[in-house]
């Protein structure tokens, strides 16, 4: 059987970061679909690409990882918006799952650990 | 049992408190019972009126009790006949809420309370006229209650009656932020139900004390239990332990006796104390940041484990004041749940016929920004539902529904929270303004000439101005916003209008999140330091300027795909410039007020996390000027106004 990859849109105003993310999901079998550096490219990159699922950063410029995550779930519902936090940030990660954010993972992101949150979020465990 | 005197004073406050609670909550149900009478909602106006007749005797406020009670009477009267629920209905509970109000109110203050005499005799007019017999469904009190009527069939599909599930997880060992992953499944399993108990309690869990024997949940929930497993299997790094029917509910009549019912434990904080909470939690990140500048003069050899101690203090500390921040965070629904009835009223009033929209109210602000913003944003709706929306027949002439329509909507934009109070009335007319301030003298017709829209606009906001009748019919804009534009400033936030003739006008509120710390830039400028809000900061370029134009206005900085015009943040502060203008300086692009624009400094001295202490006068006159600080060395700051160093 073979399931076409899932699609993931990687937010985060690093190119760096985004970079480990991508191959992280590369190696995991998804299939990244888009990048963006802000919060308003990420919403405006989701409503265009419906990915499976997004990968979130918290703090970038131009709005802020909660405030793209609310606005992309306020356009679809059935958003799974998996955020990507720093220690030290757990309010805001609390924060982001009150304003409905799936899950969570902390960087410097560990591939097996990410792999194993996304592939519960997206019920392919 | 009644609370005897001398005891009183202690539950006092506390009964003031939770009756104000109890009487907005009920004034709120009878706002939304107005556009439709069902009877989960008289159910909710009844437990109000209940709870508080059970406060008032226990405070022994007899008249209090007398009145929630003749009210209790007749809502379970309505309850039985929601159909018989009309305008005259809702207007007499409300004037029972407002004495109720006013009775709470006078207990307060230890004054008598004020005579209930007219609308007892109202209530219980209503009550007798709705008696059994009397109407087409003879339902007697307590008896079944009719189907809710189709309007209230879309509050959601029949549910089985509920049970209590108990479930029992923990989260993996090696997992990251263990605190946050427990609250995430507390979250999900809380989509699932209501969560009736919780071990450790919710803020425990927020910080990360989680017991070596799991965390323990209790839901009410109709969901049997596989769907419960199934929804925690979706959580990574938790493991169910155990799942499995709860002890029985109490009984509803015995809810105060009930152990169970202790789901997230509170505890109320006079606000004052939140206040010196926050205010010590600010000196000592203050005390801290001056001990790690008296640490520098250490010989390099020693500095290593005194930094070491220091991080680890100032992250203790830093912990505390972000803790004391979300302690003082409150939903801005305290504000905006006033808003419908206080429409309401107004409209009536006045002879509007308004709908009012609100939107956003999940937002939180601090609380100290709740509470001046209350009386601002009450202020505002009336001048839309009094001064802009316009009565029904004007509209109906200009072409437009004849219901108003007043929209409220609060936004999280960044690090600010932003409330608009829009309303689709007349309009603002700027010629007919700015002649009207022209001939009482507040303004030179020169000035008034060179005046942009947007600034023409604010001279609503005069304090010679706002207060005079005509304004009214002039601006469709009234009283007081002097007054408003004035609070808003003083917490740190700004004012803006928009308006359209005929159209309507837009009030926009833009707040700091919180009033007390805030992240700056340090510049140096003309051998001063100033502090530039972060917040306002885009970003810091350090190249030199493309060659202005001679004579054709600044010169420009190339920032991301486009330029930004450079200005001498010198000479917008009017400071002595202390170089040759832009010559390889560094430059900080800020969100003015309108557009990005570049400041030209002499240096960046780097990031700083600061508490924000008031100007005292006459500084907080000083256009330009946010606050200030006090740096780690002891030297004050100025921190810059950025959004109004806009240059003319």
């Amino acid at each position: 059987m073979t399931a076409k990859p899932k699609t993931v849109l990687v937010v985060d105003d690093s190119v760096f970061m985004r970079d480990i993310i991508k191959d992280i999901f590369g190696a995991g079998g998804f299939s990244v679909i888009g990048e963006a550096g802000n919060g308003v490219e990420a919403v405006e990159r989701y409503k265009e690409l419906k990915p499976d699922l997004v990968t979130m950063d918290l703090v970038m410029p131009d709005r802020s990882g909660i405030e793209a995550t609310r606005e992309i779930l306020k356009a679809d519902t059935s958003a799974l918006v998996v955020m990507c936090s720093a220690h030290g940030q757990e309010t805001m990660v609390m924060e982001a799952i009150e304003a409905g954010a799936a899950d969570f993972i902390v960087k410097p992101p560990r591939a097996e650990e990410v792999l194993a949150v996304v592939r519960k979020v997206l019920g392919v465990a | 049992m009644a609370v005897t005197p001398p005891d009183s004073a202690r539950y006092l406050a506390l009964y003031v408190a939770e009756a104000a609670e109890h009487l907005e909550a009920l004034g709120r149900d009878v706002v939304r019972f107005e556009q439709g009478a069902t009877v989960e909602l008289v159910d909710s106006m009844f437990r109000h009126a209940h709870s508080l007749k059970g406060m008032a005797a226990t405070m022994a406020l007899e008249g209090t009790e007398a009145l929630a009670h003749r009210l209790e009477d007749l809502l379970e009267r309505l309850r039985a006949d929601v159909h018989r629920a009309d305008a005259t209905a809702a207007d007499v509970v409300l004037q029972a809420v407002d004495v109720l109000f006013t009775q709470v109110r006078a207990a307060a203050e230890g004054r008598p309370l004020p005579d209930a005499g007219p609308v007892v005799g109202r209530l219980a007019a209503l009550t007798a006229s709705l008696s059994p017999g009397e109407g087409p469904s003879g339902a007697a009190p307590g008896e079944a209650q009719p189907a809710p009527p189709p309007a209230a069939s879309s509050l959601g599909p029949e549910a089985p009656t509920p049970g209590r599930v108990a479930v029992r997880f923990h989260v993996s060992p090696g997992a990251s932020q263990p605190a946050v992953r427990g609250f995430l499944a507390y979250k999900r399993l809380s989509t699932l139900g209501a969560v009736v108990g919780l071990e450790p309690a919710l803020d425990e869990l927020k910080a990360g004390r989680l017991p070596p024997r799991g965390i323990r949940l209790e839901l009410e929930t109709s969901a049997p239990e596989a769907a419960i497993v199934r929804t925690l299997r979706t959580v990574a790094g938790v493991e169910l332990e155990a799942i499995g029917p709860a002890a029985a509910p109490a009984p509803a009549v015995a809810t105060s006796a009930g152990p169970e019912r202790v789901a997230p434990p509170t505890i109320r904080v006079r606000a004052e104390l939140m206040d010196a909470f926050l205010e010590h939690a600010g000196e000592l990140l203050l005390a801290t940041a001056r001990v790690r500048a008296l640490s520098r003069g250490v010989p390099e050899a020693q500095r290593p484990p005194i930094d070491e101690a220091l991080d680890r203090l100032h992250l203790l500390v830093k912990g505390l004041h972000d803790e004391v921040m979300r302690a003082r965070m409150t939903p801005v629904t305290l504000i905006t749940d006033r808003l419908p009835r206080a429409a309401r009223d107004i409209a009536r009033l006045r002879g509007r016929d308004v709908e009012l929209v609100v939107s956003g109210d999940d937002v939180e602000l601090d609380r100290a920004l709740v509470d001046a913003l209350a009386e601002p944003m009450m202020h505002l709706l009336r001048n839309a539902i009094d001064h802009g929306v316009e009565p029904a027949e004007h509209r109906r002439a200009a072409g437009k529904p004849p219901r108003g329509r007043v929209t409220v909507a609060v936004s999280r934009q960044r690090d600010r929270v932003v409330l608009e109070v829009r309303d689709d009335g007349r309009g603002i007319d700027v010629e007919r303004l700015k002649a009207l301030v022209s001939a009482r003298g507040l303004a030179s017709p020169e000035a008034l000439r060179a005046m942009s829209e947007r600034e023409a606009l604010l001279l609503v906001c005069l304090p010679g101005l706002s207060t005079a009748a005509d304004v009214t019919q002039v601006s469709g804009r009234g009283v007081g916003m002097d007054a408003v534009k004035r609070a808003v400033e003083h917490v740190g936030g700004t004012l803006e209008l928009e308006s359209r003739v005929g159209e309507g006008t837009t009030v926009r509120l833009s707040m700091p999140l919180t009033v007390a710390v805030v992240g700056l830039l340090l510049v140096e400028v003309a051998g001063e330091t100033y502090g530039l809000p972060i917040a306002n900061v885009c970003g810091v370029v350090e190249v030199s300027p493309g060659a202005p134009a001679p004579g054709q206005g600044a010169p420009l900085v190339a920032w991301g795909q486009g330029v930004v015009p450079v200005h001498e943040l010198a000479t917008l502060l009017e400071l002595p410039s202390s170089q040759t203008p832009a010559k390889g300086s560094p430059f900080v692009v800020v969100e003015g007020e309108r557009a990005r624009l570049a400041l030209a400094v002499d240096r960046l001295l780097g990031q700083h996390e600061v508490v924000l202490k008031a100007l005292a006068r006459p500084l907080d006159l000083v256009p330009g000027l946010a606050g200030v600080t006090i740096l780690g060395d002891g030297q004050p700051v100025f921190i810059l106004d950025v959004a109004r160093l806009t240059p003319t």
